[in-house]
């Protein structure tokens, strides 16, 4: 009866064990409490071979003297429990039983016992021991591939999301090997083809500092740019754009299944291809962008020039923002700026066309209104249903500004100490009436004072603590940045907002001594 | 390797996760818990408290953070053999970069999903039990190379 409770104990036991280190001190203790019983002693078979990996006991210790006699008393094959006389210390017969569970470390279970047990009811125990044993080992290999499955299945999502996330190439290549270790191996390079070569572009181990000796070694990154055993290639649409290359340091039932490896290689390959496909385009706008805009702007006695173009986050499309400074007799400066409405090659064409008219009209020594106007004329002309927000800046040696406004925000005026000014908006943008509505101003622009001419790509972005620049933010950069020179200002600024659109700004500061 | 990991980790949710995680995956580990950065160097310097072999570490933390904590115990050299594994989400590599250059050994990514969470603990252990050096292991000099047999 006190045998059938432990029995029961024992099977309730076992379903909750995570781990085999676990198996010897729920299954051996019931055995040593059994009559004439001396010593139990647990072995765990390594798969391959006659190693033994681990020893575990109760009773007489099994100390390694005695590991050898155990170890020589394990039966090769699983099979029923057998008597063996032997001869050691208060131990004349040992009850021996091995189970094997496919794929698993097999186990063998001996009961030391004297001349007092009874050898026949000690082996029906064993046999039934070894039965929950034999059940558990099966419970744990479920319950471990089981676990794997839903990590591996984590791990596909999770990287997809990472990697995802990001359009930098240099971070896509990143996040990849860092999502796989150590979850499924210890090391993880990312190799791409440039010029036909492989290029070791980032790496990853649970051991950085073994990695680095490593990856020092004489030919050691070639021999890991060729193709084995546990390398992925990296295709996508079509072509081979590199190498992902696993590191083991495991045990082999604990290496994924290449099937698996071949999966994450493959959505690495699309997120790598997405990002570079994305980072080209980019530089291609940010290219043509270049284009439209003046190589550089001319050199004016008494004024000091700087502008920057920022092309919007992620955005794929040229944009239309526009800005020229036209040097015109009499020792004025005329300064243009302006804003094609929407992207994309047509809008290009649009801003081109404009900044070129504008500048040659302005040079040739019409009056910012009449400059406009002509632009407007050609616009409706044409048919175009675009239109265009422009400005034009005329700026006397007096410092005096004329401003006509043709629906562009308004600039502001930076004193070297005091609180920035804002002139006036107004007017209609270009392309929409026939005869256009233009706003003019007046503006002095005092020795040392800047004059900031924008897009609305500044005032509609955002700061980094997500305000928008045209609440209150513009005039906190623009109060932080007194002082600074002209092109770190510029600079600042345009770094400063969060851009979601192309931003253009130009600045014109009117020399502090004359 | 020595069974106790200790735990640097100021969010309720992540100690209650690794105790779970490690307690299932190495039954054996004994973890302790330190709630923040400033109390690893006096637990290290406690006398008579177990020294650990490995110390999980937040990145992230008020007051002194990961980053501090590598860079005061590898300037003492008699924990050369603490293991300092940099467990974070953060995806930054210059931080990374940061961390390897302050002495840290790993600088693991800390998943959101339990299972790839409970599997990420279990190879670290898994990996830097392999790599223990063999403490008792004795060394025998080549015959006739030691004057003191003579």
């Amino acid at each position: 009866m006190r045998w059938a409770k432990a029995l029961h104990r024992l099977w309730s036991a076992v379903v909750v064990i995570h781990s085999r280190e676990q198996l010897a001190d729920l299954v051996l203790p019931p055995l040593q409490e059994l009559p004439g019983v001396r010593a139990v002693w647990g072995l765990r078979h390594a798969t391959a071979g006659d190693g033994v990996l681990a020893y575990r006991w109760q009773g007489v210790p099994l100390t390694e003297d005695r590991q050898a006699v155990a170890a020589g008393l394990a039966p090769k094959q699983a099979g029923p429990p057998r008597v063996v006389p032997v001869d050691l210390p208060g131990i004349t017969t040992m009850v021996i039983c091995r189970f094997d569970e496919p794929g698993q470390a097999a186990g063998t279970i001996m009961v030391g016992v004297d001349g007092s047990a009874d050898t026949a009811f000690v082996a029906e125990c064993l046999r039934q021991v070894v039965e929950v044993s034999q059940e558990a080992v099966r419970r744990l290999a479920a319950m471990r591939d089981e676990q794997q499955q839903l990590m591996r299945d984590a791990l596909l999502a999770e990287a997809s999301l990472q990697m995802d996330a990001v359009l930098d190439t240099t971070q896509t290549m990143y996040r990849v090997p860092r999502m796989a270790v150590p979850a499924i191996a210890e090391g993880c390079l990312v190799f791409v083809h440039e010029d036909g070569k492989p290029v070791l572009r980032s790496a990853v181990h649970v051991d950085m500092r073994r990695l680095d000796a490593m990856l020092r070694e004489p030919g050691a990154v070639e021999r890991l740019a060729t193709p084995g055993e546990h390398s992925q290639v990296l295709r996508a649409r079509g072509r081979v754009i590199g190498l992902l290359v696993f590191l083991f340091d495991r045990d082999p039932d604990r290496i994924p299944p290449a099937t698996f490896l071949r999966d994450l290689a493959a959505r690495a390959a699309l997120a790598i291809d997405n990002s570079t496909l994305y980072e080209q385009r980019r530089q291609e706008v940010v290219r043509m962008q270049q284009h439209l805009l003046p190589t550089r702007l001319p050199h004016t006695a008494g004024l000091e020039l700087a502008a920057s173009y920022t092309v919007g986050d992620r955005v794929l499309e040229v944009g239309g923002d526009f800005y020229d400074v036209v040097v015109r007799g009499g020792g004025e400066v005329a300064a243009v700026i302006g804003d094609v409405c929407g992207r994309g090659v047509d809008a290009a064409a649009l801003t081109g066309m404009a900044r070129h008219t504008l500048a040659a009209l302005l040079h040739e020594g019409l009056s910012p209104a009449r400059a406009l106007t002509r632009l407007n004329a050609r616009l409706r002309l044409d048919g175009s249903w675009r239109f265009i927000t422009a400005a034009v800046a005329l700026i006397r040696p007096d410092g005096t500004v004329e401003w006509t406004s043709a629906g562009h925000p308004a600039p502001a005026v930076l004193p070297v100490d005091g609180e920035p000014r804002r002139g006036a908006g107004g007017g209609v943008p270009l392309g929409i009436l026939d005869e256009p509505r233009l706003k003019q101003t007046r503006l002095e622009l005092a020795a040392g004072e800047t004059l900031l001419m924008f897009t609305d790509g500044l005032t509609e972005s955002r700061d980094a603590d997500g305000r928008m620049f045209e609440e209150r933010a513009l005039g906190a950069a623009l109060h932080r940045l007194r002082g600074t020179g002209l092109q770190q200002l510029i600079d600042e600024l345009s770094s400063a907002a969060e851009a979601t659109d192309d931003i253009a700004l130009l600045g014109v500061q009117r020399s502090a001594h004359e | 390797m020595n069974e106790l990991v200790l735990v640097v980790e100021d969010s309720d949710e992540d100690i209650e996760a690794i105790a779970r995680a490690i307690g299932r995956s190495h039954p054996d580990v004994r973890l302790e818990f330190l709630r923040s950065g400033s109390g690893v160097l006096p637990r290290l310097d406690g006398a008579g408290a177990e020294p650990p072999r490995l110390v999980l570490l937040d990145l992230n933390m008020p007051g002194e953070g990961g980053l501090d904590v590598i860079r005061q115990v590898r300037a003492r050299a008699e924990f050369d053999a603490l293991r300092l594994v940099v467990f974070t989400s953060s995806e930054n590599q210059a931080e990374a970069d940061a961390c390897y250059a302050a002495g840290a050994d790993s600088y693991i990514y800390k998943p959101i999903n339990f299972a790839l969470f409970q599997s990420v603990l279990s190879q670290t252990l898994d990996y830097w039990r392999s790599r223990e050096p063999n403490v008792t292991q004795t060394v025998v000099p080549p015959p006739g190379d030691s004057s003191a047999q003579a």
